[in-house]
């Protein structure tokens, strides 16, 4: 703990503020702090990342990368040794299968998609597919580590700690790096949005649907503002008596200023928060209000999204669960593709009309592709398919990336890419680029050697970056 | 002047193209087509056998000979043809072309070969040096105020009593002095009164609870295995205590040390031991039907082989898994031979009966409202199994169960053929409660969450079986080293062996490792905690100075390499490792040297702050006491015990604290399902019990201890940080915790006496209040007070049964179902409603008194 000579900082919050006072928030502003706005490394057009996780593992070969050879292939039988590298469940006897989906040629390229996703076709000459990418595990919780904090092992920084700890945050009244998880938390929990051994300050906080936004921002029921004022400028003295013991001792006047940001996100929030305050035009842009429930939950958080990113928040994760179709992919992943065409359409074209999509980096992946091929579980309808790691579909938009282009490919069966392979680390690398941020460059020290988001270096994946 | 070191291993080199490059580069670009999942014209680029060999078109690499290679001209598209195919887009870069060509004219070897020559400054080898001898008596405080002197730097004068008694209390015990035991220490003006006090504490079992929490930060404990399912692990408790009855007892640390590593092997029939084991499994582990076998036993094996070299020998390890460690001399080669003294390891989870300090008994009304709560999910599985059944009868139009094909209701209820998709979910959800609390119920069987050499009980820590040969017939597996840490990727074979760097660089001797099933961790222990291990003790040395202080005087606990900071006092960390080796590696009496010291006793304040700014700005020459604030295990338990809440039942099963509601009704995936619901522990003595004793359950960290820089659980923490951030202003300001901890507080006070005010400020800071405060505070009790006699407090509302909504992976489709209720009866908190408006007045105060910085920091 260190001493320090009294900075403007500790003079006002010993010199009798009171907690709560707006007014310091521009003060404060101009002193150096963890989360102050940083330079980018690299000239960039991205300033935000709005990521939208879809977990469970969507299939590629069903959403964004049709493969015609299938139909011919169909539930043709054949035999997948079992050898100490493969799963159980990806051994025995397996079975081709088509896909149940048909698709439609959307944009001047005409790329084919699921005829599904009827209004996110309308947004496809703002998207650059991405079909070379390759994840290493077939385990969910591993490979949603690998995706979100680039190693498998839960634990290290999340890329929205990352890009927070690289780029500081434009609005110091709220979190840099907000996760708008789905009903339920993923599996491996919040390590998946973890600040590892970077500093808190750049961990990730789950907004949360119901009750208040953020965990324990409103009192217990019956205590309201008013006692609460009570209660704070008795603490308030408290505290002034207490440095004025202490005289150097920074840390204190460090935790009277979290108290202070607490209370500003606390004015702050609620309005931030509140969807209603769009029109009914927007709101129905982006499905919310539909009969559709998953539609609607997820356009909220769409929503939510963007108001938050206009708010000036670096990161913002958006979770979409449900993916992970062993069986009945036509049911399951047909509503999965229902409940997300709105939100993510929306999303686009509004951020496109608000002018931030320049701005704003839109990443759309799951955290592994799904098999040619499926252990038939239920006669000819109840088919899936399993995971795979050697295949999948990501996709960005905005933010400095390519507007209409389809980059690498799969095999004839999307049993594995083919063209512009690349691992996750080369993605990672590629996001922070496309967000001005060099991965060679944002390193920390830690445990005796400097980390970053690749782990051991990766390449900028030249084609994903307009 | 710098003497430089020359080591000679026959090792992979760091600048190797074929590790740097050759080798990422055939599994990045190439092993998509030509590797596990596909090997495309015949051709596997795995290994350099099957490159010898090659494909359709011949051989892919001729040793030796790059021009004539066919790989090489491929991927330069010599002939024609250029792979990976794509155009000259996809062509690899010329920097990595030449690399093949290097790599290939060498010779193509698949491991370097050679002996590389590795220089290091005498600097930075200082912890593999044997330690220091020292000719005549030293003090800590010869080698702390020589530094200062040198420096012309004051040290601040001694503390005062009520410092003193706080600083070390918090520290032995992580407790506060209550305000009785400030007054007799400030009154007790004998000499031996600070020895006594240190003395006292020592022997207080809260001792061990404190230290204890320490050792399980570092040793990266758990109840759970983390991952998808994070299953409990149900005995894992037993290893919690026995590190807590460890310190306790002032177990030597060497022993403590051999029993972690290899007590099933040293100490056959020793129970101690045996639970000892358990640090070998505690980091995060899963294996599933979508596991890879070869991966998860890797992934073990990488665990214990990191956490044995960073918990005792304060290693990085874990960075030469895959390449030989860039700045210490840690050879791939170490890793690997280190990692096969495991390889013989496997989990056993042996019957071991419970031991008298073992407390599982008062623990009856929690079984069994565990075991009906598995009833009741087994009794909704049987429903659904039920209505299959009638479905199936109709479908093959027979009346009994007999009579349906043969495994047709077995392949159903697998399968989901005989319900709809959202009763099969319903089924599958039970199906993994009931799974999950069968499990739970082994807490109270009499288990050792341990290990053994070769198998024993096919122990799979929750998961489906793994395939083990028979005992008799068990071979442990080779270990080989795998370039990049790549499990697919297997080089040169290793034999067990011990790190080489003490030996080359200090004189340290090496042991022979034996390859039989059994011995090789006991030899590995016992070169560890040796005396003459250079390593060993300097390790735990630095880190009790560490707690003690706040900073090591080496400041990476767990990296005395390289890059870790060098010792602040060399000499003065060599002989306390020597004298604590020679007092018996007893830590009680390690404790007693650094308490007693004038070092430890100081001001918490500078005696010339601008000059301490200039030369010693972190204060690592320890000229004053550097404050503190309180960790979240600290802060919660003190807060529980101002409020006279805290429970001091110690051990036996994790209990459950009440947390945020939010936090506790939040649905959270488990494979396939949905976790069932948090149940926080009927009583409040289980539930207020000490934070070491709490549940530690990966996926779900108790948000109080989270929000206050807790561990993450799944790796080691071997230091807290104490950043500040907002969201610890609202759990200490609005949650319900410290809103609950504040009326218990008031109510305690008011109950204590008749002057509630004063004694809140007496039981929440251990001091009488000063005249000003005792004026707003009775401001704001009037205040208050006036308030809640207008607004009366309502009643709780009954609590509504927890309804979650959940994804189908069957349909795709929502539903929502009713998450079980816990069997027990629980007794509530004290609510605002249960007390008068003086009381509810007075915990406004309170709150106030621990939100303060007062309450949270240390001097």
């Amino acid at each position: 703990m260190r001493f320090a000579t009294p900075s403007r900082r500790d003079l006002l919050f010993g010199g009798g503020m009171g907690l709560g006072s707006i007014a310091l928030s521009s003060m404060l502003a101009a002193e150096e702090g963890p989360l102050t706005p940083k330079a980018q490394q690299i000239p960039a057009k991205a300033k935000h990342c709005i990521f939208l996780l879809m977990e469970g593992g969507p299939s590629h070969i069903d959403t964004f990368d049709p493969k015609p050879k299938l139909a011919q292939l169909h539930m043709t039988r054949f035999q997948k040794e079992r050898n100490k590298f493969e799963a159980n469940m990806n051994t025995g006897e397996r079975y081709y299968v088509r896909s149940p989906f048909e698709f439609r040629r959307a944009g001047k390229l005409g790329v084919e998609i699921n005829s599904l996703l009827e209004g996110f076709a309308g947004c496809v000459d703002d998207v650059c597919f991405y079909r070379g990418l390759k994840a290493e595990s077939v385990n969910h919780p591993t490979a949603l580590y690998h995706l979100n904090t680039g190693t498998q092992f839960g634990g290290d920084p999340a890329v929205g700690a990352w890009v927070s700890y690289g780029l500081g945050t434009e609005n110091q009244n709220l979190p840099s790096f907000l996760v708008l998880p789905d009903v339920a938390y993923p599996q491996g929990g919040q390590a998946n949005w973890s600040n590892g051994f970077l500093p808190a300050h750049y961990q990730g906080t789950p907004l949360r649907s119901q009750g208040t936004p953020i965990l324990d921002m409103a009192p217990p029921p019956g205590v309201t503002p008013e006692r609460q004022k009570m209660t704070l400028e008795f603490l308030s003295g408290l505290n002034r008596r207490h440095q004025a013991q202490h005289p150097g001792h920074a840390d204190l006047a460090a935790r009277l200023q979290s108290y202070e940001l607490a209370f500003r996100m606390q004015a702050e929030m609620p309005g931030i928060v509140d969807l209603e305050k769009e029109s009914p035009e927007t709101l129905a842009l982006y499905g919310i209000g539909e009969a559709n429930a998953d539609a609607d939950s997820l356009g909220r958080r769409c929503l939510l999204a963007r108001r938050l990113v206009q708010k000036g928040v670096r990161f913002v994760q958006v979770i979409a669960m449900g993916w992970d179709s062993h069986d009945y992919i036509d049911k399951a992943h047909g509503s999965r593709l229902r409940a997300i065409d709105k939100p993510i359409s929306g999303l686009l074209t509004d951020l496109k009309r608000t002018g931030l999509l320049d701005e704003t980096l839109v990443v759309w992946a799951g955290e592994f592709g799904r098999s040619p091929d499926n252990g038939i579980r239920q006669g000819s309808t109840a088919w899936g398919r399993d995971h795979n790691a050697n295949a999948m579909s990501v996709w960005l938009a905005g933010g400095g990336a390519p507007r209409g282009a389809v980059v690498g490919a799969t095999d004839e069966v999307g049993g594995s890419a083919v063209e512009v392979v690349h691992p996750l680390r080369d993605f990672h690398v590629t996001l922070l680029r496309l967000l001005g941020l060099d991965d060679g460059k944002l390193r920390y020290f830690h445990a005796g050697r400097d980390k970053q988001l690749s782990q051991v270096g990766g390449e900028v994946i030249r084609e994903l970056v307009a | 002047m710098t003497k430089l070191y020359l080591l000679v291993a026959t090792v992979a080199l760091a600048q190797d193209p074929f590790t740097e490059t050759v080798l990422p580069s055939l599994k990045r670009d190439c092993q998509g087509c030509h590797g596990a999942a596909l090997a495309l014209s015949g051709l596997d680029l795995r290994t350099r056998e099957s490159l010898l060999k090659g494909g359709k078109r011949g051989a892919a690499v001729v040793p030796g000979k790059a021009s004539e290679s066919l790989l090489l001209r491929m991927i330069e598209g010599v002939d024609g043809l250029q792979m990976p195919p794509g155009g000259e887009k996809q062509k690899l870069s010329p920097a990595v072309r030449h690399a093949f060509r290097e790599w290939i004219d060498a010779g193509a070897p698949w491991k370097a070969e050679g002996p590389a020559k590795w220089t290091y400054a005498e600097a930075d080898l200082w912890a593999f040096q044997p330690l220091r001898r020292f000719a005549s008596p030293m003090t800590i405080d010869g080698f702390i105020d020589a530094k200062l002197r040198e420096r012309g730097m004051a040290p601040a004068s001694k503390a005062d009593r009520r410092t003193l008694i706080q600083r070390v209390t918090v520290d032995l015990t992580g407790l506060r002095a209550t305000h009785e035991e400030v007054k007799a220490f400030v009154a007790d003006q004998s000499p031996q009164a600070w020895e006594k006090l240190v003395d006292r504490l020592l022997a207080s079992p809260r001792y061990g609870e404190r230290w204890g929490r320490h050792w399980l930060d570092v040793a990266r404990y758990a109840d759970s295995g983390g991952y998808s399912n994070d299953f409990e692990r149900p005995n894992a408790w037993r290893y919690r205590d026995y590190v807590i009855r460890s310190f306790n007892a002032d177990k030597p640390y060497d022993r403590f040390v051999r029993e972690q590593i290899a007590g099933d092997e040293l100490y056959p029939g020793d129970a101690e031991a045996l639970i000892a084991t358990g640090f070998l499994r505690g980091g995060p582990w899963e294996h599933t039907a979508m596991s890879v076998e070869a991966v998860t036993r890797q992934m073990f094996l990488d665990d214990v082989t990191h956490a044995t070299a960073s918990t005792f020998l304060g290693l990085t390890l874990g960075c030469a898994r895959c390449h030989d460690h860039k700045f210490d001399p840690l050879p791939t080669r170490d890793y690997y031979r280190m990692q096969a003294v495991f390889a013989s390891t496997e989990f056993a989870r042996p019957a071991l009966p419970f031991l008298p300090s073992e407390l599982v008994q008062g623990r009856e009304a929690e079984k069994k409202a565990l075991a009906a709560t598995h009833a009741k999910a087994l009794a909704r599985m049987a429903d659904y199994r039920k209505l299959a059944v009638q479905n199936l009868l109709k479908k093959h139009g027979v009346a009994r169960e007999e009579d349906l094909p043969k495994g047709e209701l077995a392949q159903a209820m697998n399968t989901g053929a005989g319900l709809e998709p959202l009763q099969f979910e319903e089924y599958k959800l039970f199906q993994k409660h009931a799974q999950i609390y069968k499990e739970s119920l082994d807490r109270f069987a009499p288990k050792a969450f341990a290990v053994s050499s070769g198998p024993r009980d096919g122990e799979t820590d929750g998961g489906p079986a793994l395939r083990y040969a028979a005992r008799a017939k068990y071979v442990p597996a080779g270990v080989r080293i795998l370039p990049g840490g790549n499990v697919q990727s297997p080089a040169e074979a290793v034999t067990p062996g011990v790190l080489s760097a003490p030996e080359i660089v200090g004189g340290y001797r090496a042991v022979d490792i034996p390859e039989t099933v059994e011995g090789r961790r006991s030899a590995l222990a016992n070169w560890i905690a040796h005396p003459e291990n250079p390593l060993t003790a300097r390790v735990m040395v630095n880190r009790v100075w560490q707690y003690h202080f706040g900073q090591g005087l080496a400041g990476d606990a767990s990296n005395f390499g390289k890059m870790g900071k060098k010792p602040t006092h060399p000499e003065l960390l060599d002989w306390l490792a020597r004298s604590f080796i020679e007092r018996g590696w007893s830590v009680k009496q390690l404790h007693r040297q650094i308490l007693l010291s004038r070092a430890y006793q100081r001001g918490p304040a500078p005696v010339d702050a601008a000059l301490v700014a200039k030369q010693d700005p972190d204060n690592l020459l320890l000229s004053y006491f550097s404050p503190r604030r309180l960790e979240a295990e600290a802060l919660r338990d003190n807060i529980l015990a101002a409020a006279g809440e805290l429970s001091f039942d110690a051990g036996g099963p994790g209990t459950f604290p009440q947390i945020s509601e939010d936090v506790a009704s939040q649905p959270r995936h488990r494979m396939g399902s949905l976790a069932p619901p948090y149940h926080p522990s009927a009583l409040r003595r289980e539930r207020n019990r000490r934070s070491v004793y709490l549940f530690q359950q990966r996926s779900l960290i108790d948000p109080f201890i989270d929000v206050f820089n807790g561990p993450s659980l799944d790796l080691a923490c071997e230091r807290r940080v104490a950043s500040t951030v907002p969201t610890q202003s609202f759990t200490l300001f609005n949650g319900q915790f410290a809103h609950d901890a504040a009326l218990a507080l008031a109510a305690r006070a008011a109950k204590e006496s008749p002057d509630g005010i004063r004694r809140t400020f007496e039981l929440a800071y251990a001091r009488d209040p000063e005249a000003s405060e005792l004026t707003e505070a009775r401001n704001l009790y009037a205040r208050s007070l006036a308030w809640h006699r207008q607004h009366p407090a309502p009643k709780p509302p009954p609590r509504k049964p927890l309804i979650h909504r959940i994804t189908s992976e069957l349909t795709g489709e929502s539903f929502s179902f009713q998450q079980e209720e816990s069997e027990s009866a629980y007794e509530a908190n004290l609510h605002p409603s249960e007390v008068t408006p003086e009381v509810r007045a007075l915990s406004d105060v309170a709150l106030a008194l621990l939100n303060a910085n007062e309450f949270s920091y240390v001097y």
